[in-house]
């Protein structure tokens, strides 16, 4: 009977210090991805310390940009893993902060969050990078800055407009500093143009639109539809010029 | 007159509070408490239907999710294609037009991103994020 | 209260104290909205949570600070930074140890770049401080409160 007590005694005890535990080495993670990278991966290693197996049951990333992979679907006691996040640096640009989430069967700690911070660099910054005048307005021109990012240097840039119908002059402002100043030949048409800004000793293009747009349209008028465009290609006016709205918006 | 240690807490723990309270007044139109999305920022379904013709829609999910489906007349612009995806996007945009970006759902983030780079870079006014995103727009529209 | 040479260095660490929890108070109050993000990064607090402390901290550093220099409301400004540390430090070093790497972002944004070892030296430090000037501070209060000898 005693035997017996001390036996269930013993097991109660262990079962209570029996609990899974994953220890993380890193639970946030920053990167900083080389100019031209396409991806950002971070590594989040654990171990489980605890005495029984711990089992995975969900590994899910916030965005789609991020995949989230486990090496194993359960871990035994004392064993070793890690966890890949892969981040999609796409188009994206500045501090990127994405997070994955951990279900495991742990009692304790059933949910994990590894954040993944990537520091993206940016060599141009452009501002703004949409510079339009509404159909008839004054083709007055209109100024975009571009300076040079954080830890870059750039002596000098080139704008290339892919429609002759838009003129681009680029002046240096200071150290890393130009501004470009675009002026469309006229406004009475509906034009459009994508503006290749790039930096002399960089292949890394960056882009800026220019446009003419109607004016804007009253709450319930048809909107017009224009044929989209693409980088490098002017966009088509597809429909004929209309008089702008009275009371348009300035920009 | 002297004041006990609790009483002394108590006391500097309520000052505390009253410029809280005037910050989080002064601020309300910056910060929502239910989303990390400001209110001023934020439309309904219904108040984005009302804008009838004069709203763009932008799908800021994945190609692949967007493919599968989306809100009638939407333009996908997301951040993996961003470049290539834009002058789409502002070839159909003028002056006025309301602008409502949208991803899968209340938590997700990418709707928030895409709208505030439109508002940084392209310096656009008028962009909204949808409350509840694809999910509430299903909702609203398909049930 | 007589000037000693005692008096005065605890003045001068009253006055460092109040200095460090004024300007990590006044960081963060300066920009509220950022602050909550920032602790929504880490998706720890709920985000109704994590607003409420945004607004609510800093201004609870900054009056416990105030308190300190021109020593009104003396003890309880000193109870409330010794709580509030003592919070920090468990949480940090509770996190460390189960993995997960998490500094306080006690000072807002601007102490993003520091190392777990900086934070806990820091926070450590303020915690002796506070310790110290408790004490003195409740050996003052005996000190006035035992009767004066008799002549």
């Amino acid at each position: 009977m005693k035997t017996n007590i001390l036996t269930l005694t013993l097991s109660f005890i262990f079962c209570l210090t029996a609990r899974a535990e994953l220890k993380w080495e890193q639970t946030a993670v920053e990167l900083h991805p080389a100019r031209g990278d396409k991806q950002a991966i971070g590594h989040y290693k654990y171990q489980n310390v605890g005495k029984t197996p711990v089992h995975f049951k969900s590994v899910h990333a916030s965005c789609g940009c991020t995949a989230a992979q486990s090496q194993k679907d359960q871990v035994g006691p004392g064993e070793k893993g890690e966890i890949t996040a892969t981040f999609n640096i796409g188009d994206r640009t500045g501090t990127q902060v994405k997070t994955v989430t951990v279900e495991t069967d742990e009692a304790a700690n059933q949910k994990t969050v590894l954040t993944l911070k990537a520091i993206i660099p940016q060599e141009l910054e452009i501002s703004p990078t949409f510079v339009f005048w509404k159909q008839g307005e004054k083709p007055d021109p209109k100024t975009i800055t571009v300076h040079a990012g954080k830890d870059f240097s750039v002596k000098n840039i080139k704008v290339t407009s892919s429609s002759p119908d838009f003129q681009t002059k680029v002046q240096e402002t200071g150290e890393g500093q130009f501004k470009v100043d675009v002026r469309p030949n006229e406004t009475s048409r509906l034009l459009a143009s994508t503006l290749t800004i790039q930096s002399e000793n960089s292949p890394k293009t960056f882009y800026a639109t220019a446009r003419i747009t109607t004016a804007p349209t009253a709450p319930g008028a048809p909107a017009i539809q224009k044929a989209p465009g693409a980088p490098g290609a002017p966009a088509a006016p597809t429909a004929p010029a209309r008089p702008p709205a009275p009371g348009s918006q300035t920009h | 007159m002297k004041f006990s240690l609790p009483c002394q807490a108590l006391i500097l723990a309520g000052l505390s509070l009253l410029p809280g309270v005037g910050q989080a007044i002064y601020f309300r139109d910056k910060i929502s408490w239910q989303s990390p999305i400001p209110p001023s920022e934020m439309v309904s379904v219904d108040q984005a239907r009302e804008w009838g013709d004069n709203t763009i829609w932008i799908d800021a999910r994945p190609d692949d999710q967007f493919a599968r489906d989306h809100v009638p007349g939407a333009i996908l612009l997301n951040e993996d294609r961003w470049n290539e995806l834009l002058p789409q996007f502002l070839a159909v945009w003028s002056p006025g037009k309301k602008i409502v970006v949208y991803c899968s759902a209340q938590s997700c983030d990418l709707a928030r991103e895409v709208a505030e780079r439109l508002r940084k870079e392209a310096q656009l006014t008028d962009v909204f994020v949808l409350e509840g995103g694809w999910e509430a727009w299903v909702k609203k529209n398909r049930s | 209260m007589r000037f000693s040479l005692g008096n005065f260095i605890w003045r001068i660490i009253d006055f460092i104290i109040a200095a460090i929890f004024i300007y990590a108070g006044v960081l963060k109050a300066l920009d509220p909205v950022q602050l909550a993000h920032d602790i929504d990064h880490y998706k720890i607090l709920p985000w109704a949570v994590g607003v409420g402390l945004a607004f609510y901290l800093p201004w609870l550093e900054i009056f416990c600070g105030l308190a300190l220099i021109f020593r009104l409301f003396y003890r309880g400004a000193l109870s409330i930074l010794t709580a509030l540390v003592v919070v920090f430090l468990v949480a940090t070093i509770a996190a460390k140890v189960r993995g997960l790497d998490i500094t306080c972002g006690c000072f807002g944004h601007a102490s993003q770049n520091w190392s777990f070892p900086t934070h806990l030296a820091l926070d450590l430090a303020i915690l002796v401080a506070l310790a110290a000037l408790c004490y003195c501070s409740v050996a003052r209060a005996r000190a006035n409160a035992s009767p004066m000898p008799t002549s």
